[in-house]
């Protein structure tokens, strides 16, 4: 008896490893993932528009229906990546995720100061390499350090009713993630 | 014999039990870490640097975007004030008001956390567009028959859930939510 209740125990420790170690392998097997999902839009170094979400059609899971968004996949390892956009709307925001769907970064409108988004992905060594002497671009874009090698930005911008569709269509085809500093 | 049963028995209980909670903490979100306002729920590391390993396991498998913290947060209800599982047969209504946000949208996805198909061609609310009291705050009928008022349709039969996505919100940056803050669900008419 006393060694069914050991036995148990030892079930119950298991369990414990066996819970850790799957919650942590998810997202490597994750096969449907937001980046995944991403290919289909298209070339990476790119802004695409996605549609908007409606029912049905909905280019990724977890979109707002009531907001335009644009996405980039882009690499780091070829240097860092400048992120541009004009953007004349109500509202906008804009979110880094590393490869692995981790949010690594956002802002919106507000915090950004403004229509015009200026914002420049990089490297920790790439930033120590260029602290020597700073190009231009540096000093008024919004730097963000990040240890990743693939990344992907996601725009919205909000869409109050279906005439301005147009006016939030060509505000992200301004957007642009392939310009080098 | 005696051992063999008793290896048996752990390696079931730790299949079972590792394996189940896993997938229910996956599947049903976080158990901690969340804010809660009534049936509303929010996880707002989910959309940061730090998230936890649970938060990144659900976001990998729904291929989800989540809002980032410089973003907004979004919070989800699948039950009524009362804790019933939110129905398409039946007719909710949300009262109240929300946090302090610059803009918000209401939307409703089915069980399955699609986007509802309904007569109505109309997905969700945002701030810009609801009727208000002269008090702020506003009271809109969740149902799949027309409703007075703000009218959010759903499609008939199934669960469904709602989700309410406050852009430029100071909960984001920390800061805690009371049940009065959200809209109360209260369920009214049944078929």
């Amino acid at each position: 008896m006393r060694n069914t209740v050991l036995f148990v125990l030892g079930g119950l420790m298991l369990a414990g490893i066996i819970h850790i170690v799957t919650v942590l392998m998810v997202p490597y097997f994750a096969t449907n993932d937001a980046w995944a999902e991403m290919r289909r839009f298209g070339r990476a170094e790119t802004f695409h528009v996605l549609p908007l979400a409606e029912a049905g059609a909905e280019p990724l899971a977890g979109l707002d229906p009531r907001m335009l968004q644009a996405v980039c996949r882009f690499t780091l390892e070829n240097g860092p990546v400048r992120i541009t956009a004009s953007l004349p709307a109500d509202f906008w925001s804009i979110a880094i995720f590393d490869r692995r769907g981790r949010n690594a970064y956002s802002i919106n409108d507000r915090a950004a100061d403004g229509e015009e988004l200026d914002l420049v992905v990089i490297t920790p060594v790439q930033m120590a390499q260029l602290r020597q002497d700073p190009p231009e671009a540096l000093e008024n874009a919004i730097v963000i350090e990040l240890p990743i090698g693939e990344g992907l930005a996601l725009l919205r911008v909000f869409v109050a009713d279906e005439t301005l569709l147009p006016h939030a269509r060509a505000a992200l085809e301004t957007a642009d993630c392939a310009g080098t500093l | 014999m005696r051992l063999l049963i008793d290896i048996a028995i752990a390696l079931v209980i730790a299949a079972v039990l590792g394996l189940g909670t896993a997938w229910y903490a996956v599947d049903r979100g976080p158990l901690f870490g969340g804010l809660t306002a009534g049936p509303w729920k929010a996880w707002p590391s989910a959309g940061s640097p730090n998230a936890d390993p649970y938060a990144i396991a659900r976001l990998a498998r729904s291929g989800e975007v989540p809002l980032g913290a410089g973003e907004g947060l979004a919070f989800t209800a699948r039950t009524d004030q009362e804790g019933r599982p939110l129905e398409g047969r039946c007719t909710y209504r949300l009262d109240g008001v929300t946090p302090a946000a610059r803009l918000w949208t209401l939307t409703a996805y089915d069980g399955g956390g699609r986007l509802m198909a309904n007569a109505a061609r109309r997905t969700g609310f945002h701030s810009r567009e609801i009727l208000r009291r002269q008090d702020g705050s506003f009271a809109i009928g969740v149902s799949d028959s027309v409703q007075p008022g703000n009218w959010l349709p759903i499609a008939t039969g199934g669960a469904f859930s709602l989700v309410f996505r406050l852009y430029d919100t100071p909960l984001t940056t920390g800061g805690s939510v009371s049940d009065a803050m959200m809209p109360r669900i209260e369920r009214e008419a049944c078929r």
